[in-house]
């Protein structure tokens, strides 16, 4: 069965049939289906598109494999990518994952809500209402006719995904942009503005689980190095709250169990059975005091910090992102080597930190974002440096706690500049390349 | 679950055909009908939203009476009515029936409608309005031209090569119509729009022309002057169909270089505009109704009017000037722009009559007998009238308001009396459409909610109280079979058409020319297409040419730098439908939209609370600085109430158009300030 939505621009005038349809007959309270326009801003030199978009019901459905809980689901008979309700923990993950935004966050029910595809409608032989409301017929269901939609819009993010959705339109009014007369009318434009992304990537919660975890397992591997078990209570107490703190971004707390269901493909899922395993083990050492549950206790810290790295990777897969200096693998290292000692390994990694963040200050010129913090958390590792190298090791207080806040501004820096796949940041990208190309002639 | 098709029957071009699902007397789905070729894919966001607007908790379901300390609370309907029945009869015996009333807006269309009429008969006449406040200068430009008001199907524009779209936003009024436009454009035809504000129609088109706002004849006959110079136009046409050539030729002064100066749109492109149309036939040309609500506005569609006459785009298949196509009005004695007529004789012994575009002017000086109440249903006078704010003190001024309506409106909230009204569900009625050829009935398909009568049933009861006598064929008896059968017989004697055949849906109006004019037979004086016509200076004292008259915008505001605009939106027609939740949460709040050069001089950002205001008062709205706005223009859609930050007609003169009664809305000017908070 190839079937899925079929829209034409070309007649899509955005007015919102096809998103109230949609919520008069689900009754939902989020919009599973909204319209994107491309030049929203509606700048002279663009054309102005506008698509309206739903959930694509992929044939790779990547919210499926990342949820942790095992909402998603597929409907055997409709093909309709669907979650259900009751085992939905409001991690938002899906949101992180999907590059057309189609999971929304519910922020009255604390769970993602998405389009379903009508598909008990669909069983009972209706089509979609958004499909059935849409009065210019630019949005239908149906058999997909099999259109090359790779390249219609450079700015969709197709992917791999195999959408269930192709685009009709003809005529070139992708690239052309409206002519105005007289020329100058519209000069004195509006700048083009960057849309905040619908999904909230700077969890507080997560800052602090990631954070927290780092220095857990930083403790028992520099304990490790340096021959010596970690603090009982700090290990206990550092390990409830970190698991305590992760619960805090998720919209129902009380189901946060469900996150081990699906440990064959969501990252998130093993990150969960990782951290538990991580804090079984590491108490497990604390307690026995048995080194080689320390050592099993180092090596599935490290592991568990490779995958935390994989959640965020997973949904944003550049190479400022890969490389990123508040990586949590990388700030263990140098954590564990600045309580250990080992001022070698600790000036190697503290120059890679360094390295990356002046070329993130370099690469992100121009865009203006959180410059104090990157210039404080690289003046705060350069001090360090220096004072190591000059005056050696030393375990004065303001050293350890500036340390710290360095490495915790890294990992809030890592956070604002993570930007998992979302249709408006890339519409905002192209339009900015685009103007920036035009600009350079 | 019972299904039915129905029709909208709001004042909306599209007028559209969809079905509708109904279990346990609830509306439970809006589905489209394809057998309407207008509308086939179904209704807009309004439409759909008719599953809220009928059970939303804000609907008016029970009479509500104005308590002493300006809160309503409700009353029976026995208890309205005889509220009502000795209020009338008191102002009646002391000044005379004519010191009521009568408004009735665009707000439901029907035939039902009409037995209102019946009423005020018998009660010994009445005041009501002459004029309409939104497209009889237009009407009547094509009706003394064309003899007629009609034009070819809507889906024949799909056979244009070119189509023309002057100051029509179709993207957000006429929605259906982008489906036909986009077609077109998708096997190569050009589409051209025509408008001072960037639209979202303009987005759908490959050149858009903006003029200066109420320049358009200047453009239009500087086009004209071109296709004439160069040969562009059909002579054997003109020829043979054509009154007033000659004179026409002879009086085009307007070079492209004096329309650049008058209009803002260079000379060049003026010419190339002229091509455009000259040599893409066959051109439809798709004029709205914003263009003339000028002072000029007449004159202004006369001037757009000839160029589709002189390249012979009239009468054949992929052409044609669609202003408004009254086809499907079959049952009507006399069709619009002549019904807005004035009465000739005032006075006797039925109506006497007062403007709807200078309503509040209108209101406060009519004497003898002086208006001491109103009767206001299907209408919202106080926010949609220019002058409102005279509108508003002249409503204060009388002694007893009643007003028939759904929802608190800005007129309901003045009233003395609301009556709930009925909604399109809940009577079985006929309407045409001014854009598509069918005739559509409109079953009753649930009970209305409350106390909610349907105008007719609350006429019945007042003229029982009143001991009026009428008998069934003129005032029908409550229950809506009654109804069918006032339908059944008002239908009689004008087609073959019975209630039953309009029963199986929607109807494709008898006698309909699908190509309008294709015969070539025009209902003028001269039997010919009159570009030269002697009624027009007769009748309404302008040019018998098409003519750019200027504009004297000074008069109506001086040292206001800005033309203020007030369009119809997509979420409204006209103030119907904002209130709805859905409408709310799916579509972009309302807003006054400025042009970033404008805001810059003011200092002013989009989310802004900003004070718009003139000579005649201010408004308070929240400001969007826009990329679709020219330096010089300021845009509060109508329709917005006064609590949602509209009520632009506050700062409206109350002018007719040239000809036919129209508003004049668009010639007034204002300036915008921030509003700096000091609380």
């Amino acid at each position: 069965m190839n079937k899925g939505f079929i829209f034409n621009h070309n007649k899509c005038v955005a007015c919102g049939a096809c998103n109230a349809a949609c919520i008069l007959e689900n009754g939902w309270t989020v919009h599973p289906r909204e319209i994107y326009t491309y030049n929203k801003d509606v700048s002279v030199s663009l054309p102005l598109i506008n698509l309206s978009l739903a959930c694509n019901h992929c044939e790779k459905p990547v919210c499926l494999e990342c949820c942790p809980t095992g909402t998603y689901f597929r409907e055997p008979q409709t093909g309709a990518i669907v979650i259900d309700d009751k085992k939905c923990i409001g991690c938002k993950y899906c949101q992180w994952n999907c590059p057309y935004d189609a999971p929304k966050f519910d922020a009255k029910k604390r769970i993602i809500g998405k389009c379903n595809l009508c598909y008990s409608g669909l069983l009972d032989g209706r089509l979609p209402a958004c499909t059935d409301a849409c009065p210019t017929g630019a949005l239908s269901y149906g058999e997909l006719p099999g259109i090359d939609t790779e390249n219609k819009f450079p700015w969709f993010p197709d992917k791999d995904l195999n959408p269930s959705l192709e685009f009709s339109g003809e005529h070139n009014t992708v690239i052309i942009p409206l002519k105005i007369i007289p020329e100058n009318m519209y000069v004195n434009q509006m700048p083009v503005k960057s849309e905040k992304p619908s999904t909230e990537t700077r969890e507080w919660s997560l800052v602090a689980f990631s954070f927290l975890a780092t220095l857990s397992v930083s403790s028992v591997i520099s304990s490790l190095i340096n021959g010596v078990f970690p603090n009982f209570i700090f290990i206990v107490l550092i390990n409830i709250l970190t698991g305590l703190v992760s619960l805090f971004h998720l919209g129902r707390k009380l189901r946060a169990w469900r996150a081990l269901s699906n440990l064959k493909s969501s990252p998130l899922s093993r990150e969960i059975a990782l951290f538990l395993i991580y804090g079984a083990v590491s108490i497990l050492a604390v307690i026995t005091e048995l080194p080689a549950v320390l050592v099993v206790a180092s090596i599935v810290g490290l592991l568990l910090l490779i995958v935390i790295d994989s959640v965020y990777i997973n949904s944003d897969k550049r190479k400022s992102v890969i490389f990123h200096s508040g990586q949590t693998f990388l700030s263990s290292l140098l954590i564990a080597s600045f309580f250990s000692g080992a001022v070698i390994p600790f000036i190697f990694i503290a120059l890679i930190k360094v390295v990356s963040s002046i070329h993130k200050i370099y690469f992100t010129k121009g865009t203006g974002n959180n410059f104090g913090l990157r210039y404080f958390r690289l003046a705060i590792l350069v001090v360090m440096g220096i004072r190591i190298i000059s005056a050696g090791y030393s375990f004065d207080p303001v050293i350890i706690a500036l340390f710290l806040a360095g490495e915790l501004i890294d990992r809030i820096i890592f956070y604002s500049d993570f930007e998992p796949m979302n249709l408006n940041t890339f519409i905002y990208k192209h339009i900015k390349t685009v103007k920036d190309e035009k600009k350079r002639g | 679950m019972e299904e039915f098709v129905t029709a909208c029957p709001r004042n909306c071009y599209s007028t559209c055909s969809f079905r509708v699902q109904v279990e346990n007397n609830r509306i439970r789905r809006i589905l489209p009908y394809s057998g309407n070729l207008a509308t086939p894919e179904g209704p807009c966001i309004k439409g759909l939203a008719y599953l809220e607007r009928t059970y939303s908790p804000d609907r008016i379901v029970n009479p509500l009476f104005k308590s002493a300390d300006g809160s309503f609370r409700p009353v029976s309907s026995d208890n309205a009515l005889d509220i009502i029945t000795n209020k009338l009869e008191t102002l009646r015996q002391k000044y005379g029936p004519h010191c009521v009333l009568w408004y009735k807006g665009s707000g439901m269309s029907g035939l039902t409608n009409e037995i209102g009429s019946e009423f005020w008969k018998a009660f010994g006449g009445v005041t009501t309005t002459y004029g309409n406040l939104c497209w009889p200068a237009g009407l009547e430009a094509v009706r003394l031209t064309l003899g007629s008001v009609k034009h070819n199907v809507p889906w024949d524009i799909e056979n244009a090569k070119t189509i023309i779209i002057w100051g029509k936003n179709p993207a957000e009024t006429n929605i259906q119509e982008i489906a036909f436009i986009a077609k077109a454009r998708e096997s190569g035809s050009n589409i051209i729009t025509i408008d001072p504000l960037r639209t979202p129609t303009a987005d759908k088109s490959d050149i858009l022309f903006c003029p200066k706002p109420g320049t358009d004849a200047a453009l239009a006959l500087a086009v004209a002057r071109v296709l004439i110079d160069d040969g562009l136009i059909d002579r054997s046409f003109i020829d043979k169909y054509v009154k007033g050539y000659d004179e026409f030729k002879k009086s085009l002064h307007i070079l492209p270089a004096d329309a650049e100066a008058i209009t803002g749109i260079p000379a060049d492109n003026i010419t190339e505009l002229a091509y455009i149309i000259g040599k893409g036939g066959p051109v439809t040309f798709l004029p709205g109704y914003g263009v003339q609500r000028h002072l000029n506005g007449g004159q202004t569609i006369r001037s757009i009017l000839s160029l589709a006459i002189i390249t012979g785009n009239i009468g054949k298949t992929g052409s044609g000037f669609n202003y408004a196509n009254l086809q499907s009005y079959v049952f009507d004695d006399v069709k619009e722009p002549l019904s807005y007529y004035p009465d000739k004789q005032k006075d006797i012994p039925f109506r006497r009559t007062i403007s709807m575009a200078k309503l509040g002017s209108d209101l406060l000086g009519t004497k003898d007998p002086q208006l001491k109440a109103a009767w206001i249903e299907r209408g919202n006078p106080l926010l949609q009238s220019p002058d409102s704010v005279n509108v508003r003190k002249a409503f204060s001024n009388m002694e007893f308001r009643v007003v028939v309506e759904q929802f608190m409106t800005d007129t309901a909230a003045v009233a003395d009396i609301i009556l709930p009204a009925k909604d399109l569900f809940e009577q079985s009625d006929i309407v045409g459409s001014y854009w598509s050829p069918y005739v559509q009935f409109k079953p009753k398909v649930i009970q209305s909610p409350g106390e909610v009568l349907p105008e007719t049933e609350i006429y019945y009861q007042l003229s029982k109280r009143l001991n009026l006598k009428l008998n069934s064929s003129l005032m029908p008896e409550p229950g809506n079979e009654n109804i069918e059968i006032w339908l059944e017989n008002r239908i009689k004697g004008y087609s073959d058409l019975c209630l039953n055949d309009l029963k199986n849906g929607p109807v494709l109006a008898p006698l309909l020319e699908h190509i309008a004019w294709e015969n070539m037979k025009f209902d003028t004086p001269s039997g010919k297409i009159e570009l030269y016509s002697s009624d027009a200076q007769s009748i309404w004292k302008v040019s018998p040419l098409p003519e750019y008259v200027q504009i004297d915008t000074d008069s109506n505001g001086k040292n206001f730098p800005l033309t203020f605009i007030t369009p119809n939106t997509g979420s409204r027609i006209h103030s119907q439908f904002g209130n709805l939740k859905i409408i709310k949460e799916t579509l972009p709040s309302p807003a006054v939209r400025i042009s970033p050069a404008d805001a810059d001089l003011r200092g002013i950002n989009s989310g802004q609370k900003i004070r718009i205001f003139n000579q005649h008062g201010e408004v308070f709205s929240i400001a969007e600085v826009s990329n679709r706005v020219p330096p010089g223009s300021v845009v509060l859609p109508n329709g917005i109430w006064f609590k949602e930050g509209g009520g632009g007609n506050t700062l409206i003169s109350g002018m007719e158009t040239d000809m036919g009664y129209g508003a004049a809305f668009h010639d007034n000017k204002v300036e915008i300030e921030r509003v700096v908070r000091d609380e």
